[in-house]
């Protein structure tokens, strides 16, 4: 039985139907170059429908089938998947997914470039001054001659078509489906029906009106920044189709306070508008080249009536053995039991705030365990949920939903902002685990891809260096700060300036803390917040001489280490000093502070001061010499 | 500093070869009676240490200074409490260290 092609499927196609899945044959394959800010190429078919040509994007997913020779010019495909869009008044067929039915064939019909005739569209696209992108599909390029040959092939068996394809399924809820409004009448083009919706894999930047229908997976705080437009806030939220397709939203400042409160994990929502950027593959793991961010005429609307179609998560387990070999920073997902817990440990940031720190171990099936690095908020919520089932001898299930390989040492896997947690889920994999952990798994030894500790309890990612080591190694003049710790004696402290009036105003959550000058009597000027206060706060600023058996240097302590150093508020020790000008008390307390041993955390990086390199050491943490370790750190160095 | 009369610093093993020596270790003491105090060296051995005056209440670790009098014995002259928390394992490494590759730098 001869193939023929699906009657006007292209006209079909224009005007909205997407689930005719038509059979048409290729008649050209073009790969369009790397889109500008993208290195990602793309493929453009021209397909006919024997009377009709019209060419169609190739979704990048299917790149691969394009280059392995699945499709070739004369094939005959069935579109699967498949979307028109309107793109500046052009429609524009973007292909989601299609089969071969035939891989060769001769061309069928005569087919004719679609709206050639249409002059009216050839008018406004020539006339205007826009030179479109290359990349961007051009409809009207001369009428295409094939060689014509009306003979159909022969012996091709149409029954392979039940084999080729092996599940489809719709790729768009017909229900939202409104037709165009709109038909080629004059110049001016414009679509007022509400956008359709379409899968979230076929989003591009080349759609102005679209809708998508998604399940909110994971959701972000609301996070602050100041830079040098100003302070901002900003939060982005993780979307999931039927079609599996996954991408982040992100808004900013007002959109924040129209979506946050709006948006909430496991609810469907309809969303439309919005521009698409390119993600930023360092913080957003979702498997989308895109990401969208909402503008001020976005929507986003609960849909109530949601039947569950929508999976709640997806997820891709990798076996522990495969992280073993997995690169650091990757993202992804892994399901094991728990077999022991750490107590959550207080760990300073390299900004300097304090975070929390647990550690726990995981193994599964593979025979394999991993550390798990839970941060901040996980230690707590989660950790401590964790360590108490574990500590009454019960190994919970634990799914890692987008974890973060580490090769610190061995191979780990952190937190991220936007990883979750799943303690035993009710997933087929979590059973699975479960019989195997209670049926022989419990007792059989796996072998952990992550190292242990460095002996004497010192933390692993602390760099031990002497005084004289810090000038001889140049440190600090790499392009990032050098982090380090030292064991030192403070042998004398700078008293004639100890600390700054500090501006005492709140922005957000956070005092500002910039420098504030006196304006008029007894009033204080911030330049960043513009505003005057009544008081000042006094912050140290404080510069100490630090000695171990190598050598001496300066280094800066400002307001939480400095109060470490000298044992009291900045505050009381300029009332002491300035106000009640007990300067014999105030000497004492300073006397008293000299020739402590400390453990210092330093971080140094060399600024430049006008003409002048100065190598900036500021201590980010003190503590005190915690001997046992301290012994242990020190004969470790004399057996090694 | 007095260098008259040093003490070795000795763990539960090192005892015996100071015997008729002056000593000085560190025990957990596991027990006491009049006249003497029973307790686990840091290498886990048992020594007892006899004397006047040991003081009193004991705290868990007790610091003894005194003359070896067999591979288990020792006759206090000096007892100091060291208090309960005490890092046997790094006293342990001292004492060996102490008689071997840096007995150089120990009178």
């Amino acid at each position: 039985m001869p193939v023929s092609l699906t009657p006007n499927a292209i006209t079909a196609i224009h005007d909205g139907d997407v689930n005719l899945k038509p059979l048409l044959q290729v008649l050209e394959i073009k790969m369009i170059g790397r889109s500008q800010e993208r290195s990602q190429e793309r493929y453009r078919f021209l397909i006919s429908d024997g009377v009709s040509a019209q060419h169609a994007m190739v979704a990048v997913q299917l790149n691969d089938r394009v280059k392995s020779g699945q499709f070739e010019k004369g094939s005959i495909v069935q579109l699967i998947d498949y979307i028109c869009s309107d793109v500046k008044g052009r429609k524009l067929i973007v292909v989601l997914n299609m089969e071969t039915i035939v891989q060769q064939s001769e061309t069928i019909g005569n087919p004719t470039i679609f709206g050639e005739t249409d002059t009216e569209a050839q008018k406004t696209f020539s006339g205007t001054g826009n030179i479109p992108p290359p990349n961007r599909v051009v409809f009207n390029e001369p009428m295409v001659q094939h060689s014509v040959n009306r003979a159909p092939p022969r012996g091709v068996n149409i029954q392979n078509q039940a084999n080729n394809t092996p599940s489809f399924r719709p790729s768009v809820q017909p229900s939202y489906q409104p037709p165009a409004s709109y038909r080629n009448h004059g110049p001016i083009m414009k679509n007022e029906a509400p956008a359709r919706v379409i899968p979230i894999a076929a989003l591009n930047p080349y759609q102005g009106r679209w809708a998508i229908k998604a399940r909110v997976t994971a959701k972000g705080d609301i996070r602050r920044y100041n830079n040098a437009k100003g302070d901002g806030k900003v939060f982005s939220f993780d979307l999931l189709d039927y079609d599996g397709g996954e991408i982040r939203v992100t808004c900013f400042n007002a959109l924040v306070d129209r979506f946050y409160d709006v948006t909430e994990v496991g609810k469907v929502y309809l969303i439309s508008k919005g521009s698409l950027k390119p993600a930023q593959k360092n913080f957003n793991h979702l498997k989308n080249e895109w990401e969208i961010f909402l503008e001020s005429t976005s929507t986003v609307e609960l849909c109530p009536d949601e039947d569950g179609s929508i999976p709640k998560q997806q997820f891709s387990f990798r076996p522990i053995s495969d992280i073993e070999n997995a690169e650091n920073n990757t993202i992804l997902d892994v399901i094991g039991v728990v077999t022991s817990v750490n107590p959550s440990v207080p760990i300073l940031r390299k900004n300097g705030m304090e975070t929390h720190r647990r550690i726990l171990n995981l193994k599964d099936e593979s025979g394999k365990a991993v550390e798990v690095t839970l941060w901040g908020e996980f230690c707590n919520r989660d950790g401590r949920q964790l360590e108490e089932m574990v500590d009454s001898a019960f190994h919970p299930v634990l799914a890692i939903k987008a974890g973060k390989v580490s090769d610190f040492s061995g191979k780990s896997v952190g937190t991220i902002s936007s990883t979750q947690l799943f303690i035993n889920p009710d997933f087929p994999e979590a059973h699975k685990l479960r019989t195997w952990f209670d049926y022989g798994g419990k007792d059989t030894a796996s072998f952990s891809i992550s190292r242990d500790t460095m002996p004497g309890g010192v933390s692993r990612n602390e760099i031990r260096k002497n005084v004289s080591q810090i000038k001889e190694e140049g440190l600090g003049r790499s392009d990032k700060p050098d982090w380090i710790t030292v064991k030192a004696t403070i042998s004398f402290i700078k008293t004639d300036s100890f600390c700054y009036t500090a501006c005492p105003l709140m922005i957000g959550d956070k005092q500002c803390n910039k420098k504030v000058t006196r304006s008029g009597t007894n009033r204080w000027l911030c330049d960043r917040c513009n505003q005057e206060s009544d008081e000042c706060d006094y912050r140290y600023l404080l510069q100490v001489q630090i000695q171990d058996h190598t050598g001496l240097t300066w280094i800066t302590a400002f307001q939480e280490t400095g109060e470490e150093i000298m044992g009291c508020p900045a505050k009381k020790l300029y009332a002491m000093k300035y106000e009640l000008e007990k300067e014999e008390e105030f000497a004492e307390i300073v006397r008293d502070r000299l020739f402590h041993q400390y453990m210092l955390k330093l971080k140094i990086k060399e600024e430049s001061y006008g003409d002048e390199q100065r190598v900036k050491m500021t201590v980010v943490k003190v503590d005190k010499v915690n001997y046992t370790s301290e012994s242990k750190y020190m004969l470790d160095l004399l057996v090694r | 500093m007095d260098t008259s009369s040093p003490s070795a610093f000795v763990n539960g093993a090192l005892l015996r070869r100071f015997i008729g020596q002056k000593v000085r270790t560190v025990i957990q003491v596991t027990g006491s009676e009049i006249g003497s105090v029973v307790g686990k060296s840091t290498d886990d051995l048992q020594i007892v240490v006899r004397g006047s005056s040991p003081p009193s209440p004991l705290t868990t670790y007790l610091e003894v200074i005194g003359i070896a009098e067999s591979d288990n014995a020792i006759r206090a002259e000096t007892w100091t409490n060291f208090g309960n928390t005490f890092d046997t394992q790094n006293y342990n490494e001292l004492c060996k260290l102490a008689n071997g590759e840096f007995k150089h730098l120990f009178i």
